[in-house]
């Protein structure tokens, strides 16, 4: 006691201890409100939660599609032209370089307020993700009947479709099912620059310091989050 | 189909295959970081002949053997296919040219996670366009040669199976078929029972046998064991160092031709042993 009473006076720096002592109830209180979760709220979370997952899952479909192309053209395997190559990974390093907000920013600023610019930069966000992790997979990967592709007098693109493609859908599974598990988590902040989804309705509560809301809110995500690792899994166990 | 067209049917799937000889004309292949694998080879082979190419690993044969397809263009020299030089080829004239030469190799090259109809396929790419390839639909044609192609080494039943799931044997097989559903006039084989146990070697090697004599293709195989060469071709060419060092009868190369293309005295290991 008496050592915690001496000490803001060294150094003369006034630390104030007693502000901890007087406000870590305020946030304690908080903590309490956040581990009473207001069921009651659960009618009102359940429509922005469906447009979440729906964000969820129409970005990350339009992601796996676009993706496709995108990563045989990264990948050495499946583009044997170097220029190609970096073209198009210099662009998918640009797309990963810029944060996921600001994506979101500039897209609720161009398009408006809701699930579109949440959508388009969830897009965005996969397609980065997909394209840099399984091209790489694929390079490390042995493909010796390209070869084989070659010999019979096929074209790259014949090769990439009959051969390389087959031969790669469990790396790209496994990236898009990842995909679609960062969207949820991802979407649930998006919403708090007006992009949508369950994320604006945990922003407003926030504001309104109803914690019990938030805490029902952060519950949901939690739940859907380790439903779409569960569903995941069993699909990756499949396709091994 | 009656009778009348199913004939037809069996003679179209062997009839584009008029074997055609082969020509190397001082080829010398020098591969970029300086290894010199081939010395000025010269030798020419004859519609329909069945010969292999004896040497030590890194002898230069599988680069002989690439350089007939393009797989590995000729530094100097030239290669004809037939009467087509194969090194002023490019773009979709080289892939025609390759879509006449059937190639199988020592690893199978099989996309193994897909089928074993999916990778015969595989043999007419340059047969058909691009965007039937693209869409996944096969001609009736197509697939009538790719049924031939399966059945003739035993592997139809295994159509659906995934390639990955078969013995090395029937992966051999798969590739036979892949290369066969091209309707090749020559087929290439760069050392196709070196990761097979000896049993099943013989009956690839008899495969091959059977393809060269039934359907009259030229074959160049790659070996490296003696009595391979002896037993199944009727040439044999020897490679040391990316030189020829001997082009006679496969039956009547002695044990003494044998240490010259090895460079050393004959061991166990240059023998596969009979098949029983």
């Amino acid at each position: 006691m008496t050592v915690a009473t001496c000490l803001p006076a060294i150094g003369g720096v006034e630390l104030e201890l007693g502000a901890i002592t007087r406000n870590w109830r305020n946030g304690a209180a908080k903590l309490q409100q956040l581990a009473q979760p207001n069921l009651a709220f659960f009618p009102r979370t359940l429509t922005p939660m469906l447009e979440t997952l729906a964000m969820a899952v129409v970005g990350a479909v339009t992601a796996a599609i676009l993706s496709i192309p995108v990563t045989l053209w990264a990948a050495r395997a499946s583009n044997p032209s170097a220029l190609g190559r970096q073209a198009v990974r210099f662009v998918v390093n640009v797309v990963r370089a810029v944060p996921d907000l600001v994506y979101a920013t500039i897209l609720v600023a161009m398009i408006g307020v809701g699930t579109l610019p949440g959508v388009v930069t969830l897009i965005l966000f996969d397609i980065g993700v997909v394209v840099k992790l399984v091209s790489e997979a694929i390079d490390s990967a042995d493909h010796p009947y390209i070869e084989a592709g070659r010999a019979a007098g096929g074209t790259q693109s014949q090769i990439n479709r009959r051969t390389v493609l087959p031969q790669s859908w469990p790396f790209f599974a496994n990236q898009w099912l990842y995909s679609l598990e960062l969207n949820v988590r991802i979407s649930a902040i998006l919403g708090i620059v007006g992009a949508g989804g369950i994320g604006r309705l945990l922003d407003e509560r926030r504001a309104f310091y109803t914690y019990e809301d938030v805490s029902l809110i952060i519950l949901e995500i939690l739940v859907v989050v380790v439903l779409i690792e569960l569903l995941s899994q069993q699909a990756r166990r499949r396709l091994r | 189909m009656t009778p009348d067209e199913h004939a037809t049917a069996a003679v179209g799937a062997h009839a584009p295959a008029t074997a055609r000889s082969l020509t190397l004309e001082h080829v010398s292949v020098t591969y970029p970081g300086g290894t010199r694998a081939l010395r000025d080879i010269s030798l020419s082979i004859a519609p329909g002949e069945m010969v292999s190419v004896v040497g030590l690993s890194g002898s230069g044969k599988s680069t002989l053997i690439r350089t007939i397809n393009g797989l590995v263009p000729a530094t100097s020299g030239r290669v004809l296919v037939g009467e087509q030089v194969v090194g002023g080829l490019s773009g979709r004239g080289l892939r025609e040219l390759r879509g006449g030469i059937g190639m199988i190799f020592q690893g199978f090259n099989l996309a193994e996670r897909t089928s074993v109809l999916s990778n015969v396929r595989v043999g007419r790419f340059a047969h058909s366009p691009t965007w039937r390839t693209l869409l996944g639909i096969a001609s009736t044609e197509d697939t009538r040669i790719i049924t031939e192609a399966l059945d003739s080494v035993g592997m139809l039943e295994r159509a659906w199976s995934r390639a990955g799931a078969l013995s090395g044997g029937q992966k051999q097989r798969v590739a036979i078929a892949r290369a066969l559903a091209q309707q090749p006039s020559v087929m290439l084989a760069d050392e196709p029972v070196a990761s097979l146990d000896p049993p099943t070697a013989h009956s690839v090697m008899g495969d091959l046998l059977r393809i060269n004599q039934e359907r009259g293709l030229t074959v160049l195989v790659n070996l490296h064991l003696m009595d391979l060469a002896r037993q199944y071709t009727t040439r044999m060419i020897g490679l040391r160092d990316g030189e020829l060092v001997f082009d006679g009868p496969a039956a009547g190369a002695t044990d003494t031709d044998f240490e010259t293309i090895y460079g050393r005295s004959i061991q166990r290991r240059d023998v596969l042993g009979s098949a029983s």
